[in-house]
């Protein structure tokens, strides 16, 4: 959507195919008992204050010509990074709260990290260049295990595509966005903002297809042609750009010849592995007095050693994120008060309980692990299940139906795709899978990958 | 179009951008990115405004030539004749 209306902001012709009745992919929405429910959105990183220019979010808005003070931004309260009986770890949208909580539970490594920050922050994250791990660069400054664990326990949850380490290029991005810049929502919900994008791309002329998915993409010599929709219509066009994933984009090739072209690389290497289960509870406010009020996240750990990879049972309890989506300063307070859970989950497991013949063992899963899920939950924040008003989860398997991300794989590929070009001259790649994480990241790589390629060229 | 009247097409671009832009104390010999905030992805509007408005292709070799309002002048003058 990024990309396509700033093509169409400068009079180009635009269409955009979604496969799905609606838009924003993994940032989307649904309805259930007449109340709107968000599929993605917990909170959206890059928070700035609008006289920071230069930062990821103000360039966006300007990007696409819309305006700043048009948006009411609520910025989150506070979130915390919680290892129980061990250590905690507060941060806010004011990195020195993050640096005062190191000084005071690390004290040894205090010195260390600054030091680390400064090394970060001279790091631009996308230059082309080998992969370097993280956790090595993280340790190669900081001594304390459990501290660097607490380091990498929200990163990865909220963006890393790679098990157990990351790129440091994608650490980089993710420690500026998260702990850096921090956490905020637009006023009302997802879909306000979507609105609010779709009527502006319609303004500058574009045009778009719902529930149109790409079947096929038609090539010729070592360009792109057009593309095969579902229902079999061809539409030519003189780029294209792909946002449904590289391992997603990869599939579209009608024959084995184009689509090694497109990437060598076979589909279970460029399949991110890490997918999750979530909980979203309606609770009736009330009752829900004990509940944090001044968290708007909280990132847990219980186990020895935070591990972020696929786990063996269906459900990794022994991590996960606790949102509290109505703890943003300057929300509106209402009676029913929303909490999210996500869980680190194996989509096998899940897939396989999903297609079995007795179709009553997916759903007996899902309640059998939300409710050990409850459980775990209820020991960090207080127990809450007793007073849910209704409650809905999504597993791998539903990622994966509404998004097309092979695998549920919500963050996309390992393997990033840095200056989005492909083997096909006019194909680009753009979203998660170009490198760029999270609301504010995905749709600057649209936009810098139009400006880059198109716009530059045309 | 007069000198004036492409500086002045060229400072409307920029407001357009940024619609806090400062003016007053620019200096038409230096660098606009630098006295204004600019950045890269800002530059590339005004190319592309430029090309929205008067159908002037600019191509990317050409950009530094767009680096202060009196190169701008420069450069636009002799392909903004007819307009």
């Amino acid at each position: 959507m990024a990309a396509g209306i700033r093509f169409a902001r400068f009079g180009q012709k635009v269409l955009i195919l979604e496969k799905h009745s609606k838009i924003g992919g993994l940032n989307s929405y649904y309805h259930r008992k007449g109340r709107l429910l968000e599929t993605g959105l917990h909170a959206v990183s890059n928070f700035a204050p609008p006289e920071d220019k230069h930062a990821p979010l103000n360039r966006l808005l300007r990007q696409l010509k819309i305006p700043r003070r048009n948006l009411v931004l609520h910025e989150q309260y506070s979130s915390e990074i919680l290892f129980p009986d061990r250590a905690s770890l507060c941060f806010s949208n004011d990195f020195s709260l993050l640096l005062k909580q190191i000084t005071k539970s690390f004290p040894d490594s205090a010195k260390q990290f600054e030091k680390m920050v400064a090394e970060l922050d001279q790091y631009d994250p996308f230059l082309p260049r080998p992969k370097i791990s993280a956790r090595e660069f993280v340790s190669s400054f900081l001594q304390d295990r459990l501290l660097v664990e607490m380091l990498f326990c929200p990163l990865m949850f909220y963006g890393a595509s790679q098990e157990d380490d990351m790129d440091l290029s994608q650490f980089v991005i993710l420690f500026r966005a998260i702990l850096q810049e921090g956490f905020f929502r637009p006023d009302g919900t997802i879909k306000d903002l979507l609105d609010l994008l779709l009527t502006h791309y319609k303004s500058f002329g574009g045009e778009i297809e719902l529930t149109v998915g790409v079947k096929e993409i038609l090539t010729e010599n070592n360009k792109v042609s057009g593309v095969r929709t579902a229902a079999g219509e061809v539409i030519l066009c003189e780029s294209l750009i792909s946002t449904a994933g590289v391992p997603e984009t990869k599939k579209l090739f009608p024959t084995s010849d184009t689509a090694a072209t497109f990437s060598k690389l076979d589909g279970d290497q460029i399949s991110g592995r890490l997918s999750f289960i979530e909980s979203i509870y309606l609770l009736d406010k009330s009752a829900c007095e004990s509940l944090p009020k001044d968290r708007t996240i909280i990132f847990f750990n219980l186990s020895e050693k935070f591990s972020y990879h696929r786990p063996d049972d269906a459900v990794d309890l022994n991590s996960g994120v606790i949102c509290f989506p109505g703890n943003f300063q300057g929300n509106k307070e209402e009676d029913i008060v929303q909490l999210r859970v996500t869980h680190i989950a194996n989509y096998d497991k899940w897939l396989h309980a999903y297609n079995n013949d007795d179709k009553t063992l997916y759903p007996a899963m899902k309640t059998q692990w939300v409710e050990k899920s409850k459980k775990v939950i209820g020991k960090i924040i207080g127990n809450y299940s007793e007073n849910i008003v209704y409650e809905d989860s999504f597993t791998p398997v539903t990622i994966e139906r509404y998004t097309s991300r092979s695998q549920g794989a919500v963050y996309g590929s390992p393997e990033k795709i840095k200056d989005g070009k492909t083997n096909f001259e006019n194909l680009y790649i753009a979203g998660t899978d170009q490198g760029y994480l999270g609301i504010v990241g995905s749709m600057l790589s649209g936009v810098t990958m139009v400006n880059q390629h198109i716009l530059n060229k045309s | 179009m007069t000198i004036n009247e492409i500086k002045n097409v060229i400072l409307e671009i920029i407001q357009d951008i940024d619609d806090e832009a400062d003016f007053t104390d620019l200096e038409p010999s230096e660098a606009l990115r630098d006295q204004l905030d600019l950045d890269s992805m800002d530059f590339l509007d005004i190319v592309m405004e430029l090309r929205k408005r008067y159908q002037i292709q600019i191509p990317e070799a050409d950009y530094p030539q767009l680096a202060t309002l009196d190169s701008c002048v420069n450069y636009l003058m002799p392909r903004l004749e007819a307009a």
